[in-house]
């Protein structure tokens, strides 16, 4: 079967518009996690999220994209999905053509609009412009519109994990030869929806989230979106290469509905699959990029599974301290940072760990430094026990 | 990919003694599922269950009971729990983000349906949910085979699942999809109205790569993404061109076509492909519109029944229906063509 390459990648979230700048912000510790000054909720001010400080319309008038219907949840799509296909040079024949797929991740669609939606559920006349923008497939719709796409489209939703699942399905299309190049990966928007619905399970930090700390607090949101671009080996000649795709994994948690097992076996077990896909020991992983939500139940049975599967794991942090957690985007967020990883050779530092989990006395990489990396793995795990872990090599 | 179980819970008599000649009749432009009385999910589980998440459950428990072990779970569905999602965005706007409990959040998730599956059957094998509108089924097929192709041996639990919630139903029918004069699901393919009728169901099968004892075989699929009925009929030809070997013939032309006038002129195109030795069929009319409504024509190929009158547009003279061609359309955008090989009863 082909090998997988990273051909591309673009990204927007609340630490920058474009993978340079995102870079720039994870080297200099930046933390996009702030109080909200565009979204409105009631949790203005009690709940910071990593907002994109871009209003939806100026995204529109940036992305020339005004045609009727669009959510921001597609507008942060459209302008990661543009960057990666500039960075990978493809075509608008290529784009167009029968072997460019495209596998999208979102689990909050067009939701993000709760007052439209309100009305359009409830009221039986005056529909808004949104009636066919509320699922998740609408962004992915878009796209394939956009660019008169006429390859497999697809979307994929499985809560946290989403994007890190499309980019797997992405990578299998390539595999089974039923496409040339895939751009793969997610988006999400601030949702009241998400907002409300991850506060009243009691797992909002009222504070900047401090993913691994002993005393975490819990989440923050965020809004992103994020796309790579896969190509398979034969059609790259001469083009950039990030990483190669060499690993992934997919395993169900078989415990609860929006919680982790004590023993992280969906964790342990995705982990598990990535390496025996990638052939490789435990022991060539050079950095994990971790789910680290700082929810209490997430890090500390991540940090479990880590220590089942590795014994003694590799240098880990999680970028969710500088971006929020950005749920059905975050999977492609952090692929790109663990692209990112091995492409420059650096280790991001987590942000705001003070102290380790006593249970397992894990620290997470706090201090930006270069370092010799050949394999990054990168998880997430998603309510419903959705637990998608890959793997990339250096080049 | 051979398909050795295969569930429906649909508006028809489809899930215990099935009887498909007996057509059920819609009501207010819709077609409710009938649902069966839940045996094996505990009660406490089943009275917090919204309905997509209990038909789902519900019509893949039979199927999990016959094959012991499943490797993976594969559905796909284009809103999952609609209703438990509305409720709890209802409660946000009514009580103004007050206290809210969560029950109905993490009900409303699409990828609920596949994860209880893998809850309650401990199966910690590939979990996934497709949610891609109306090819949310078909991507989980082409899921499925290609599990099968980089998994030889194992077993995939393949379905989908989708309901007609009060909130659905009404953001689809200030969109028109729906009809607005009330009509009957017999008289389906006589109106010559914009719309439809509304649908919903979940269908249940068990994928692998034996062909001993299969009902049927999934040759191939094929989707795209276009308004141009001459470009579906131009992949539809390429399509069995490549699927159906040089001396054989398609048997059988299974239809989505679903009263919307609108959407007529995709169906006449693909039919006029095809002469008099085709028989062809039509199954909206039993199940009603939803996205992921082509499962139920993959359940109806796969039933061993005599192919009900009713089903019926055009009969041809062979009287084995061996090589079937489903082809789907949902809002003259989304289509799908499926290859089946259905083996003799």
């Amino acid at each position: 079967m082909s090998r997988v390459f990273v051909t591309g990648m673009g990204i927007i979230s609340a630490i920058g518009d474009t993978v340079a700048k995102n870079r720039e912000a994870l080297i200099n510790k930046q933390c996009g996690i702030a109080g909200l000054t565009l979204f409105h909720t009631k949790y203005t001010g009690l709940r910071p999220c990593g907002e994109i400080k871009v209003e939806t319309h100026e995204l529109k008038n940036k992305l020339r994209a005004h045609e009727k219907g669009i959510t921001r949840s597609s507008l942060l799509a459209l302008h990661a999905f543009k960057e990666a296909i500039a960075d990978a040079t493809l075509s608008a024949n290529q784009l167009s053509s029968r072997h460019t797929a495209l596998i999208g991740a979102s689990t909050v669609g067009g939701m993000c609009l709760t007052d439209e939606l309100y009305n359009d559920a409830n009221k039986s006349e005056n529909g808004s412009e949104y009636l066919s923008s509320y699922d998740c497939a609408s962004v992915d719709l878009y796209l394939q519109s956009r660019y008169s796409m006429s390859g497999v489209i697809n979307t994929i939703n499985t809560a946290c994990s989403s994007s890190s699942n499309a980019i797997m399905y992405g990578a299998r299309l390539l595999k089974n030869g039923l496409a040339k190049r895939v751009i793969a990966g997610g988006t999400d928007s601030l949702a009241k929806f998400t907002i409300n619905g991850f506060n009243a399970l009691h797992i909002l930090s009222p504070e900047k989230c401090t993913p691994f700390d002993r005393d975490r607090k819990g989440l923050n949101l965020g809004e992103a979106a994020a796309f790579l671009v896969l190509e398979k080996e034969e059609d790259i000649a001469g083009k950039k290469i990030y990483a190669e795709l060499t690993g992934y994994g997919n395993s169900n948690d078989a415990f609860h509905p929006s919680s982790l097992s004590d023993k992280g076996d969906g964790p342990f077990l995705c982990m598990q699959k990535a390496l025996q896909k990638a052939q490789l020991p435990a022991s060539a992983i050079s950095f994990i990029n971790a789910h680290g939500t700082a929810t209490e139940n997430n890090d500390a049975v991540e940090s479990q599974a880590m220590i089942r599967l590795f014994g003694t794991p590799p240098p880990f942090a999680s970028t969710k301290a500088n971006t929020g957690h950005t749920l059905g985007a975050a999977g492609a967020v952090e692929a790109v940072f663990g692209v990112l990883n091995l492409y420059y050779q650096e280790i991001y530092p987590g942000l705001h760990f003070s102290n380790a989990i006593e249970a397992t006395g894990l620290k997470p990489e706090t201090i930006y430094r270069q370092g010799s990396l050949q394999h990054v793995m990168s998880n997430s795990f998603g309510f419903g026990g959705n637990c998608t872990s890959l793997i990339f090599s250096k080049i | 990919m051979y398909i050795h179980h295969h569930t429906c819970i649909s508006p028809q008599q489809t899930f215990e003694h099935a009887d498909v000649e007996t057509l059920h009749e819609s009501a207010d432009n819709k077609l409710k599922a009938k649902e069966p009385v839940y045996k094996g999910i505990p009660p406490g589980i089943l009275r917090r269950m919204g309905k997509a998440v209990r038909m789902g459950i519900g019509a893949a428990l039979p199927v999990i009971k016959q094959q012991s072990l499943i490797d993976g779970i594969i559905i796909g569905t284009a809103n999952g729990g609609m209703e438990d999602c509305i409720k709890f965005l209802n409660q946000i706007i009514d009580y103004e983000e007050g206290m809210l409990t969560p029950g109905n959040f993490v009900q409303s998730t699409p990828n609920a349906i596949a994860a209880q599956m893998g809850l309650l059957n401990k199966n910690k094998g590939y979990n996934i949910t497709h949610v891609h509108r109306g090819l949310a089924f078909e991507n989980a097929l082409l899921d499925a085979m290609m599990m099968i192709k980089e998994n030889p041996g194992n077993n995939y639990l393949l379905g989908a699942v989708d309901e007609i919630s009060a909130y659905n139903y009404n953001i689809d029918l200030l969109d028109g999809c729906f009809k607005k004069e009330i009509i009957v699901n017999k008289n389906l393919y006589d109106t010559v109205s914009a719309g439809t009728i509304a649908g919903e169901g979940a269908a249940m099968f068990v994928v692998n790569d034996n062909a001993e004892n299969a009902v049927a075989t999934i040759k191939a699929i094929q989707t795209i993404h276009t308004k141009d009925e001459m470009e579906v009929s131009r992949v539809l030809q390429q399509f069995i061109q490549q699927t159906l070997p040089d001396n054989e013939k398609v048997d059988m032309l299974l239809t989505g076509e679903n009263g919307d006038a609108r959407l007529l002129k995709y169906y006449t195109e693909v039919e006029s492909l095809f002469d008099e030795y085709t028989t062809i069929a039509r199954f909206k009319h039993m199940c009603g519109e939803y996205p992921t409504a082509s499962s139920v024509a993959l359940w109806l190929v796969c039933n061993r029944h005599q192919w009900p009158a009713h089903m019926i547009k055009k009969q041809c003279k062979n009287s084995t229906v061996r090589n079937i061609i489903i082809y789907n359309n949902y809002r003259g955008l989304q289509h799908a063509f499926m290859h089946i090989v259905k083996y003799k009863c």
